[in-house]
């Protein structure tokens, strides 16, 4: 090995276990001292280069490692809660748009009136400050209240005209009984002015902001009540 | 889950005092070299599972490191762009006389070019041979070896130099 060698492989690592770079560095004791003052800078090299750790670093580790676990734990859970959140998100949207669809009033109140036979039976005697007790709890109804009795009221109940809280009377006609329904106005709600099946008469009209559906089985009964809740509801 | 846990710790306790070393060295600021450091390991943890001899720990982690430091430059070019290597200090405190030796060779090192330090430290304090230096850093092994032989040349001259600044006209 020349020294040009020698030296370079000296430099490139001193403390090199090669066979011949030993055999080299025995060869001649300059080189050995050579290689010692090499091997010497490597220690200072290597002190230099041990830098001190910071304090805790191996604790901060260990930790910053935990709470990324944790993280991602609560990252999971965190895509379970945004299923459900759209689940009920899809549900609550499919809700509002079938409360926004258009009501026809007439279709609903003669399936009301055969939906509830009770209303038909009964026999009390309401006066029409209890109805307008009852017309002020309901929100959209404006003002509007009876200002006198409109005839006999045999029934009153609240009712729900999809999802719009509405009056239910019965009222005695001449002929028969009468059912009428106080609906608060709607921009979705449709109603035809005459209706009728194969056993009821309907009769609709507009009022302050309200919707009277009168069904009944008699037309004369249906327009004499009508007037009769013309000249008493404001 | 716990077999890995128990991995990650032990790697954590054997080898985070080289690892930030290594960073310390490769960016020239204790701050930035502690969370290079936390990164490294973060990563580590997440792909542990790639890491299959446990002997190759060491390299594994400052292929990640030297990953982690890349992608600081990557991310923030310019928020370090003043700290120049020439300007890297020992920051560590000096009090005693062997301190100051050792602040004096520090200055030499971090005036060393990163491509020399970097074998530097892999063959001095990571232990590694020329082969796995050439390995880690993505090099053939002659360039590693002349890069390790420029840079004991270099710090042998730095060091060898009068150290007093200023007479050198007398």
């Amino acid at each position: 090995m020349d020294e040009l060698k020698f030296r370079r492989q000296a430099y490139e690592n001193p403390n090199s276990d090669e066979a011949d770079f030993i055999a080299a560095m025995q060869g001649s004791e300059d080189r050995k001292a050579f290689v010692n003052d090499l091997k010497q800078l490597d220690n200072q090299l290597e002190q230099a280069f041990k830098v001190p750790v910071p304090e805790g670093l191996e604790a901060k580790l260990l930790l910053n490692q935990q709470l990324h676990q944790h993280q991602q734990q609560r990252r999971k859970t965190g895509f379970t809660l945004a299923l459900v959140a759209s689940v009920a998100f899809i549900a609550g949207i499919s809700f509002t748009l079938l409360r926004i669809a258009p009501v026809d009033l007439n279709q609903h109140a003669l399936a009301h009136v055969y939906h509830e036979d009770a209303a038909m039976t009964s026999n009390e005697q309401i006066g029409y400050e209890q109805l307008n007790v009852q017309l002020a709890s309901m929100s959209q109804s404006g003002s509007g209240h009876f200002t006198q009795q409109p005839g006999r009221v045999l029934y009153s109940t609240y009712c729900d005209f999809q999802g719009v809280k509405s009056l239910h009377l019965v009222m005695q006609g001449e002929q028969g009984k009468v059912t009428v329904f106080i609906v608060p106005a709607e921009e979705r709600m449709q109603m035809q002015q005459q209706f009728a099946d194969q056993r009821y008469q309907g009769l609709g009209f507009e009022t302050d902001n309200t919707y009277m559906l009168l069904v009944g089985e008699n037309q004369q009964d249906l327009s004499n009540i009508k007037s009769e809740i013309k000249q008493s509801f404001i | 889950m716990l077999s890995k846990q128990r991995r990650y710790d032990s790697l954590v306790r054997a080898l985070h005092g080289d690892i930030y070393r290594y960073a310390y060295w490769l960016c020239g600021d204790k701050h930035i070299a502690e969370d290079i450091t936390q990164e490294t390991f973060l990563r580590a943890w997440r792909s542990l599972e790639s890491l299959k001899d446990n002997k190759a720990a060491k390299a594994w982690l400052i292929t990640i490191l030297r990953r982690e430091n890349a992608r600081r430059f990557e991310r923030k070019k310019f928020d370090y762009s003043d700290v120049e290597q020439e300007t890297l200090e020992d920051s560590f405190s000096v009090s005693t006389e062997e301190n100051a030796e050792q602040h004096l060779i520090r200055r030499q090192i971090a005036k060393l070019e990163v491509e020399y330090r970097e074998p530097l430290i892999l063959q001095v304090i990571g232990g590694f041979s020329g082969e796995e230096i050439a390995d880690i850093l993505s090099l053939n092994r002659n360039t590693v070896m002349t890069r390790l032989f420029r840079a004991r040349n270099q710090l042998k001259d730095l060091l060898d130099e009068p150290q007093v600044r200023g007479q050198s006209n007398g």
